[in-house]
């Protein structure tokens, strides 16, 4: 391995301090360059597809209910263990599991998107919508009920209908088609699926052109 | 009357460098801002103009605590004794010709004396604030201010034989009026020992070990809340816009310009302050603390030395040339 080390310094850059100067003429460049601070209230971020903002829970047009099936999966992949489920068996032979009560901590959840990842029936979905501040705890600390009417409110100011959303994180990143479950196979932009897959700062390259 | 005209003249002087104390705040925020590439105050007033003025009325109604264990009469006189010490060099400051409330003929060494005195506040607030964190930081500055008062009074010494003066009105006017002969080229040596030691005299960055917030969370300000918090804020803004004053009159001609200023003589003074203020949070967002050991290092092996050899070019130069 080639180790690059600082070049000596001759007697006049000693004297005149070249690194300082050299510092502070960065600084004096960054003085007039473009600030990056959003003003935040004035002006919004612009929210793309996949943002990891208030949880809901997806509601089944068919049931009128979650589409849960109480299989835990989310709540043992949860990294900070804030999601609780209550269910219990149904009163007919093979019928779902019921679900009682599914609560997420809101105030402890990372925004990791592993539950929306990890869900065999997209039940559960990270929103775009993330201004939810609260005064008090008990408010950010989701029921079941909650977690549907944040699924209402957000399905109320989408573009599409709510059965046609898609979110790319109900898709695992980096599987083949073929070793996905049947409800995880989603129609996602090139982007989220397999090697196209979009990481760190290339986000920019997919930026639509009045955005670039 | 002629007492109550010093009186208005005291007034005016001392509202007009509290207003320059507030904005000098907001100055700084806002470029050191810039230079990372934020934007620095923008919320009260057009561009956050209003600020210092929020800031101001915040710490006048702020509640004011001092700790049980604090030493009382202490912790109360610290704070005002280093803003009455810094404002009082503020008196003979030449700001144009014949600008100056006190005229006096030792006027450099008045102001070495006010500002070591404001040290006295910064050790009497760490030691009565009954807290380590007070207590070191305390300690720091005296040790930095006594190592480096010796450097920065060293490095004057060459301005005072070349004038033939401490007053500081006639050190201005014997550099006169061209460039040629501000001070700063035949005393670029003692303007490089008088820089640095600057620096450390007003506590900023890269010697601001005595408020160093990454380890002793603010240092001799620590206990401090409120007003008083504000106080020391004051004092240090004067202190650096008297040392700037210093720097100003001593190596860069004073209220001298390429023009004379009509309406306004101390036109030039103000900008030259200025332009120190701003190389002083240039320097501020540019450059990382010192370690302890270091600051000690550069004082007393490199600046003193590099002093005292200053002193000896410039007598021996002047005995020759004259």
């Amino acid at each position: 391995m080639q180790i690059q080390y600082k070049p000596r310094r001759g007697w006049l850059a000693t004297i005149f301090q070249i690194e300082i100067l050299q510092g502070m003429a960065l600084t004096l460049k960054r003085l007039f360059s473009r600030p990056i601070t959003r003003q935040y209230p004035d002006e919004r971020p612009q929210i793309r597809l996949g943002f990891r903002g208030q949880h809901a829970l997806v509601r089944d047009p068919a049931t009128n209910d979650c589409k849960c099936i109480g299989c835990m999966r989310c709540a043992v992949v949860c990294p900070s263990r804030c999601i609780r489920i209550q269910s219990r068996k149904g009163k007919e032979p093979n019928s779902r599991r019921v679900i009682d009560n599914y609560r997420i901590e809101a105030l402890r959840c990372i925004y990791c998107g592993f539950c929306a990842e990890v869900c065999p029936v997209n039940a559960i979905v990270l929103t775009e919508f993330y201004e939810y501040s609260s005064l008090d705890r008990a408010s950010l600390h989701f029921t079941k009920e909650q977690l549907l009417a944040n699924w209402d409110q957000f399905a109320a100011q989408l573009d599409m209908p709510a059965d046609a959303y898609v979110n790319p994180f109900w898709r695992p990143r980096g599987f083949a088609e073929r070793d996905l479950p049947a409800p995880k196979r989603l129609p996602v932009s090139p982007e989220w699926s397999g090697e196209q897959q979009v990481v760190g700062r290339q986000w920019q390259r997919y930026l639509p052109p009045e955005h670039a | 009357m002629d007492i109550l005209l010093m009186l208005l003249w005291i007034v005016i002087l001392v509202v007009v460098i509290m207003l320059h104390v507030a904005y000098a705040t907001y100055f700084e925020r806002k470029i050191i801002g810039h230079m990372q590439v934020r934007l620095g105050p923008m919320r009260v007033g057009w561009h956050g103009l209003l600020q210092p003025i929020a800031d101001g009325v915040k710490s006048f109604f702020k509640e004011d605590i001092i700790p049980e264990n604090a030493d009382r009469s202490t912790f109360l006189a610290a704070p005002i004794i280093c803003l009455t010490a810094m404002m009082t060099a503020l008196a003979v400051l030449p700001f144009a010709k014949g600008w100056v409330l006190a005229d006096i003929d030792i006027g450099l060494l008045f102001i070495f004396a006010m500002s070591s005195l404001a040290s006295y506040g910064v050790v009497l607030a760490g030691w009565s604030s009954n807290s380590k964190y007070s207590f070191l930081g305390g300690m720091r500055s005296m040790a930095q201010v006594i190592s480096y008062e010796i450097s920065m009074g060293l490095s004057l010494v060459g301005v005072m034989l070349l004038a033939g003066s401490l007053n500081l009105s006639a050190i201005v006017e014997a550099q006169g009026d061209r460039f040629l002969g501000m001070y700063l080229l035949p005393q670029c040596i003692g303007f490089f020992v008088f820089f640095i030691s600057m620096l450390a005299e007003t506590n900023r960055v890269p010697f601001d070990l005595p408020e160093a917030e990454t380890e002793l969370v603010s240092g001799y300000s620590t206990e401090y809340s409120g007003m008083r918090y504000a106080i020391f804020f004051m004092a240090e803004y004067i202190g650096m816009m008297v040392m700037a004053s210093i720097g100003t009159v001593c190596f860069l001609g004073g209220w001298n310009g390429p023009f004379p200023v009509p309406f306004f003589p101390p036109l030039w003074f103000v900008l030259k302050v200025y332009l120190f203020m701003f190389v002083f949070i240039w320097i501020r967002a540019t450059l990382p603390r010192y370690r302890y050991d270091q600051l000690m290092g550069l004082g007393w092996k490199l600046l003193i030395p590099l002093a005292l050899a200053n002193i000896v070019l410039t007598a021996c130069l002047k005995a020759i040339l004259a």
